[in-house]
């Protein structure tokens, strides 16, 4: 099999475009576009991954030919005329088997590491690396990892998946946005092909569009967690509606195929009427 | 006088200490882990080259660290195929390896280690409440029902793991990284109280009180109990060094439960 040709296109790209987004909603549809994109290679990793039935060795192999180009910064991008590319969207990506398919007790970890240049309890690393559990005993204490998030709700629902922003404690120890999508053969789920996003990143991506907009945008996710914002008041891992920040005050444009919503300041906040009740 | 003690000042500078400090850092996490049975007798060490690559520290500074801890009657290194450094197996139990743990602390540095960690998780835990998500607390509150605080392996796991999942709920990578960098440092120190039945009861009592407190978005609330948690085990760690200090054991409240 081969699977050399694998491109990248979660990388990060200084705009391409002069003329970005120049609304609210076209900002929001950015946002859709490039998770559709870390979808699609999601997609691609998971159809090759189920065709191949590999056993551990081999799975391992193929797994990391799959996911290591896509965490490596893209210099010899095929695309003479594009602007260089800088670094991966994606911090860390792979598979994970459950245990009856790697016939080992535990779920089995085929996930890399990209890059990690600032990160001062892990230290830095220049090319992607393979995670290694045994270095993160500080995990512990998570009996069993198919009960987080990122793989019981796909187990669960046989769908993909976006856990977060949140910190992850078990690989980067960074803020990010993990993408999990069942990988199934026939009726049994063999294990998630997954992708990190790096929140840092993405924000280099979009924050230029946001600013270019009339007035302050927040992502959020659908617990209202705040992703990237252009509102001071609301930096990222708060959470809208809040204390400060009623839910009336922001307008919510769903960012399409995700489960991010683009809220905007509504300009004169609506006072719902309220009934008195009568005594 | 001042301008002679300069040069020498100016040497000091550069003067290896981090390296040196390096191996005993290695030396105290493997000696801490042999007290707590995290290691456990007989058991053979990860190569040295596997343990700098976890430490991520030069092999001869791995090296440094296992001469220490073999000076220590802790581990024994045998040549040849099947050999290694082994954990010594102990006849007398660890509890004298733990009060000379005790001794090498000054009263003062054990209260300021309380009030370090103390600080960062009472931190931890009033972001945690102001930022939650009603599923991140209903998460919390699952996790901690079925946590085993009932033994005193099971507690020192999990009180770590409860102080992590706080971070977490933080949403601050940098408190997550100091969280997890302080237990690796101090946590089996500092979770030692929880080998007492007594403070164990009582720290792990207040765990529920801060999930609610971080439900109910207090974080004044979520706060006050953690420090509350932590000063139980600061305490219990000063009451325990002077009772060593005065000639007395440990042994008793020390051995392992689980």
């Amino acid at each position: 099999m081969t699977t050399s040709s694998s491109t990248t296109p979660e990388t990060v790209r200084p705009t391409a475009h002069p003329a970005g987004p120049a609304t609210a909603e076209d900002c929001a549809i950015e946002v859709g576009e490039i998770f559709a994109r870390v979808f699609r290679t999601l997609d691609d990793w998971r159809e090759r991954i189920a065709a191949a039935v590999p056993d551990r060795a081999d799975l391992d192999i193929l797994v990391e030919s799959l996911v290591v180009p896509a965490l490596i910064a893209s210099a010899d991008s095929p695309a003479t005329d594009a602007p260089p590319a800088t670094e991966s969207l994606l911090i860390g990506a792979g598979f994970i088997a459950a245990p009856q398919y790697v016939n080992g007790r535990d779920a089995h970890f085929a996930w890399w590491l990209g890059p990690l240049a600032s990160n001062p309890l892990l230290g830095n690393t220049s090319g992607a690396s393979r995670l290694d559990l045994a270095t993160r005993v500080h995990t512990e204490y998570l009996r069993d990892f198919r009960e987080l998030e990122w793989y019981a709700v796909p187990e669960a629902t046989n769908r993909t998946h976006v856990t977060g922003p949140y910190v992850d404690q078990l690989c980067t120890c960074d803020y990010i946005i993990t993408l999990t999508m069942p990988v199934r053969l026939g009726e049994r789920m063999i294990g998630v092909v997954g992708a990190d996003v790096y929140v840092k990143r993405l924000e280099q991506v979009l924050l230029p569009h946001f600013l270019a907009l009339p007035g302050p945008v927040v992502l959020v996710n659908q617990s209202g967690r705040v992703v990237i914002s252009t509102e001071p008041t609301l930096p990222a891992g708060d959470i809208l509606p809040n204390r400060r920040h009623p839910a009336d005050g922001f307008a919510l444009l769903p960012c399409p195929g995700t489960p991010f919503l683009l809220a905007t300041r509504v300009a004169t906040p609506i006072v719902t009427p309220v009934a008195t009740p009568a005594i | 006088m001042k301008a002679q003690l300069r040069p020498g000042a100016r040497e000091a500078i550069f003067a290896q200490l981090i390296e040196a400090g390096r191996a005993e850092q290695v030396a105290r996490r493997l000696t801490d882990a042999i007290i707590l049975g995290v290691l456990t007798p007989g058991e053979r060490l990860p190569s040295e080259q596997e343990l700098a690559r976890r430490f991520g520290v030069a092999l001869i500074t791995v090296r440094e660290g296992l001469v220490i801890l073999r000076d220590a009657g802790l581990v024994e290194t045998r040549r040849g195929r099947g050999g290694g450094s082994f954990v010594i197996k102990a006849d007398a139990p660890h509890g004298t390896l733990l009060q000379a743990r005790l001794r090498g602390l000054a009263q003062v540095e054990l209260s300021d280690l309380a009030v370090y960690f103390s600080t960062i998780a009472e931190g931890c835990a009033e972001r945690a409440a102001l930022r939650a998500s009603a599923a991140d607390a209903e998460r919390l509150h699952a996790w901690l029902l079925h946590a085993d605080f009932s033994t005193t392996a099971g507690a020192r796991t999990n009180a770590g793991g409860f102080y992590l999942e706080l971070a977490v709920l933080s949403q601050s990578a940098r408190l997550v990284r100091e969280q997890i960098r302080l237990q690796a440092e101090f946590g089996p120190l500092l979770l030692l109280g929880l080998g007492d039945p007594d403070t164990r009861a009582r720290v792990t009592g207040l765990n529920g009180r801060i999930a609610l407190a971080i439900t109910d978005g207090d974080g004044q609330a979520a706060r006050t109990l953690v420090a509350d948690q932590v000063r139980l085990l600061g305490e219990w760690l000063l009451t325990m060094k002077a009772r060593i200090e005065r000639g007395g054991h440990l042994d008793d409240v020390i051995v392992d439960d689980a």
